[in-house]
């Protein structure tokens, strides 16, 4: 384990930089998985059987409210290893613990968004396009949830541990994981919902 | 306490939100199916790219012309699933 | 009582009691053994906890060479049941599960873990590393896809296996069309297994690209290296796509969602789709390896280089992207217009382009070389003008006006039984017989290999070229049996003497290695090939560290350079190594894995649940954990490489 001090410590080793490097290459597996995602979701918007159409079951209050925590999150992640590189532990935690009560809140609403799909009337079972809207929105909303508690972890051993290479490598690569949620939170936002409402 | 929120990326966050207002007016301002679409898909792309390069420092390491192969590798067959599936399934079904 | 019902067998017959019977008393007979022997500690010290790559190697090809036999016994029933007109051998469901069984079994956990197999042993050696990236995560690869083996294995004795075809495609794998949970296994079985092999990709992109030897430039890595890191950046891309297919399978099949219904707005074509987007990156997964040993194994042989080096790495590098292009090519027949089945076609024809360039280059690196007929030349040899006789053949198919009179024919069997066997098995039967004397330090016997070889390349040739006849002639594929006067009987029957001929030759080969183990001479040196790339410049058996000092490259045959060029290959001191430690939680993870897949198949929710819980809470010990792994000290390496000889 060379430790190399001039580079940040996240990729300090080359355990640490072949880590990042393999979670970047994963982030192209999940852009695949996200694609052949939307890709059946396009084929399926208008399939709706006897159920109802995006635009009958869309509400946009709750879709920006999501929108709104998870690009916030998204900034302050960002900041989260900013504040990271510079050493400051507490301003860290801080950052990181806002990150994850916004991801937290965004679970909450897509929860709630999930309920009114219900009394509405669409359902898993309901049609094509229910199935794989809700297929689609969860698989989102499990990254998400996978996301939460990952942070947390990571959240209890820099505070216990401090910064250190893997502490460090970790805190980054969760940044990376959580930037990307956000990104294709873009997408389904952009093409599901508002393409959905137009 | 102005260390804390670097330039770069308070910017970056504020254009992302820009971005995020435009796409909203496809639903709020009446257009055409064909321009709100154009705008969704300017609005998305450019965000993921703000994402990508000011958040997530895809370029900063010594192995950016890897991490920029996979990701372009993965957006250019991304692409090929959807549109060649909306070919397949849609579009030349007949 | 009611709680055992569901895992009876829905159809059985005298076949499947016997290999219950038969399963039971091999399972048995190994615990009895080991616990006989007293292996349990060494089996579990140095095995089921290892983190090295050579030895992951050796797993997964001793589980690939077992599959082979499962499915191999697969494959002879078929031929039998149509081996003669009106046959009973096999009833209509239970054919239908035998040739499922047979495609699954072969594609995924044959042919994928030999390939996977040869990359852990060979890659890390070629590039002169000492381990893979992530050996841990390795280590999970192979459990989790010996979970997913074992998962579909055990559907055969436990509660039905899978009916629709390895394809699956609905709705004939739906609820109402395949009434057993065979299905339900089919789709577990390969998501966890899909796992597996995507964390695979994963680490082996990472390995070639971090972890080469210094001077090892990209455009220096052997052609085996180069043919992983474009699979494996295929695996990365093509993976997630079949496992979003395998959710919404198990969406529609256990949460009633009419995803590939025909009702309710669902398409049940989608499945096909997905399928092919995943399924024909797939074959070239399998191909792109078998290429790789050839061109080692060619150059080798021949005594020289390989020609057009780079035009090499081009065409695999242009097949990688190409191979997501041609899917719709495998359902022409859906009902496309006119318009999209020519795109179709046309990237079709035109990834086979870049596979003539390799063969071009293959046979001008043989010409004017000094070839020596080895056991692993010889399958190349046959590779060539076999292999090419199937591409042919596919480029037939690709022709979309055509492809309406060959589709579901046996002419289709025929043609990618013709790419898969000569490419994908000889490259594998080539490849363990040329990196056999590395992994266990003894030689398979030549000449008994060579019988072995006469056997497999003739039996193929007599089990698959009638195919195409009988199946211009109209014979369907996956039909478990005809009349009489269609008159495919004799062909057919050909095509058993065949397989029989080849079975013949797989059990050469065991008898070979059996023979071999006891009578080999053991004092064969370190490269007895006479051969070209860094893995031979390792001692023999490979040490645990690989090499003891990192070596140093100035080319792709750095190993020839160093012999006929005096080229120094290990310069600087021994130093102490880093290694990574062993670890238990791969293989737990795994079996827990298998239970809660297990539990998912027969909706057994509180196993779902409990295993589900446990998984996470080996995440979460993971993520606390701190392992640095270890250092071997100078003095016990100093030690090992005086014993053996020493590297220098």
């Amino acid at each position: 384990m060379k430790i190399d001090n001039t580079q940040p410590l996240e990729y300090s080793t080359d355990q640490n930089q072949m880590n990042i490097l393999g979670f970047w290459i994963f982030l192209g597996a999940e852009i695949m998985l996200f694609a052949t995602l939307f890709a059946t979701y396009f084929i399926y918007a208008d399939r709706t059987g006897s159920g109802p159409t995006g635009s009958d079951i869309f509400e946009i209050t709750p879709v920006l409210i999501e929108t709104f925590l998870l690009l916030t999150s998204s900034f302050t992640i960002g900041l989260a290893i900013n504040a990271m590189r510079l050493g400051r532990k507490n301003a860290t935690l801080t950052f990181l613990a806002i990150t994850l009560l916004l991801g937290a809140g965004f679970i909450g609403f897509e929860i709630f968004e999930f309920v009114h799909y219900y009394h509405v009337g669409a359902g898993l079972q309901t049609s094509a396009f229910t199935g794989m809207l809700l297929t689609t929105l969860g698989t989102h909303g499990a990254h998400v949830t996978f996301g939460f508690f990952w942070g947390l972890f990571i959240l209890i051993q820099i505070k216990r541990d401090g910064f250190n290479p893997r502490t460090a490598n970790k805190s980054f690569i969760f940044s990376l994981y959580w930037h990307f949620l956000d990104v294709m939170w873009i997408f389904i936002f952009s093409f599901i919902y508002l393409k959905g409402m137009m | 306490m102005k260390e804390l929120f670097p330039a770069k990326q308070v910017n970056g966050f504020v254009f992302s939100l820009v971005l995020t207002v435009i796409a909203i007016s496809v639903y709020f301002v009446d257009m055409s199916y064909e321009i709100g679409l154009t705008i969704l898909l300017v609005t998305a792309f450019i965000q993921a790219g703000v994402q990508l390069i000011i958040f997530m420092h895809a370029g900063e390491s010594k192995d950016k012309g890897s991490i920029y192969t996979s990701l372009f590798y993965a957006i250019f067959i991304a692409l090929v699933t959807i549109f060649g599936s909306l070919l397949a399934m849609v579009w030349g079904y007949m | 009582m009611e709680f055992f019902e569901r895992f009876a067998v829905p159809h059985p017959s005298p076949l499947i009691y016997a290999s219950m019977v038969a399963i039971g008393l091999t399972v048995l007979a190994i615990i009895f053994g080991i616990t006989y022997f007293k292996k349990w500690g060494y089996l579990w010290k140095e095995w089921l906890t290892t983190v090295d790559h050579k030895r992951i190697g050796i797993m997964y090809m001793i589980s690939a060479l077992l599959m082979l036999f499962r499915g191999g016994a697969d494959a002879v029933m078929m031929r039998l049941q149509t081996s003669v007109p009106d046959n009973t051998f096999l009833e209509a469901q239970h054919y239908n599960e035998v040739f499922t069984t047979h495609g699954v079994v072969m594609i995924i956990f044959m042919a994928m873990a030999f390939i996977i197999g040869l990359m852990n042993f060979v890659v890390p050696l070629q590039i002169g590393a000492r381990d893979v990236a992530f050996p841990r995560l390795n280590a999970l690869s192979f459990w989790l896809y010996f979970a997913g083996a074992m998962l579909f294995n055990i559907s055969f004795v436990i509660g039905g296996s899978p009916d629709a075809g390895w394809t699956n495609y609905y709705p004939l794998a739906s609820n109402d069309f395949s009434t057993s949970v065979g299905v339900n296994y089919y789709n577990w079985a390969l998501q966890i297994s899909g796992l597996g092999t995507l964390m695979t990709g994963i680490n082996f992109i990472v390995t070639i690209i971090k972890m080469r030897a210094p001077g090892m430039k990209l455009m220096k890595m052997p052609m085996f290296t180069w043919s992983a890191l474009i699979t494996n950046a295929i695996i990365v891309f093509a993976f997630p796509v079949l496992t979003i297919a395998l959710i919404m399978g198990t969406l529609d099949r256990q949460f009633g969602t009419s995803l590939f219904t025909s009702t309710s707005g669902g398409m049940d074509m989608q499945w096909a789709n997905l399928f092919w987007i995943w399924g024909h990156p797939e074959v070239y997964i399998l191909i792109l390896p078998a290429f790789g040993v050839y061109s080692q194994i060619i150059s080798t042989f021949s005594g020289r280089n390989l020609y057009g080096y780079k035009s090499m790495v081009g065409s695999m590098v242009i097949i990688s992207l190409m191979s997501f292009l041609v899917w719709a090519h495998h359902f022409f027949t859906m009902g496309h217009d006119a318009f999209t089945n020519s795109i179709f076609s046309i990237t079709t024809m035109a990834i086979a382009v870049p596979t003539g360039i390799k063969i071009f280059n293959w046979l001008l690196t043989m010409w004017k070389g000094k070839i020596r007929f080895t056991v692993p030349m010889l399958y190349s040899v046959a590779f060539i003008p076999l292999f090419t006789i199937g591409g042919v053949t596919g480029v037939m198919l690709g022709v979309a006006s055509a492809d309406f009179q060959y589709h579901n024919t046996m002419f289709l069997v025929a043609h990618f039984h013709n790419v898969i066997i000569p490419g994908v098995v000889f490259a594998m039967l080539a490849g363990m017989t040329y990196w056999w004397p590395k992994m266990f330090g003894f030689m398979l016997n030549e000449k008994i290999g060579k019988w072995a070889f006469w056997f497999v390349s003739i039996g193929f040739c007599f089990s698959f070229f009638p195919m195409y006849i009988t199946g211009l002639d109209g014979q369907a594929r996956r039909m478990y049996t005809y009349s009489e006067s269609t008159g495919f009987g004799p062909l057919n029957m050909l095509s058993f003497f065949g397989a029989g001929v080849m079975a013949i030759g797989f059990i050469i080969i065991v008898y070979n290695v059996l023979y071999s183990i006891k009578n080999s001479p053991r004092n064969i040196g370190d490269d007895p090939w006479d051969a070209r790339s860094l893995e031979w410049a390792t001692q023999t058996p490979v040490q645990e560290y690989n090499f003891a000092i990192t070596p140093e490259v100035e080319s792709s045959d750095a190993y020839w350079d160093h012999k006929k060029k005096g080229y120094q290959l290990f310069k600087g001191n021994i130093e102490k190594i880093h290694m990574p430690n062993n670890s238990g939680l791969p293989i737990i993870m795994a079996g827990i894995m298998l239970v809660f897949a297990f539990s998912f198949v027969f909706y057994i929710w509180a196993g779902v649940i409990v295993a589900a819980i446990a998984f996470l809470a080996c995440l979460i010990y993971r993520s606390f954990e701190k392992d640095d792994g270890h250092y071997i000290p100078v003095s016990e390496i100093k030690e090992t490489e005086n014993k053996n000889g020493g590297a220098n």
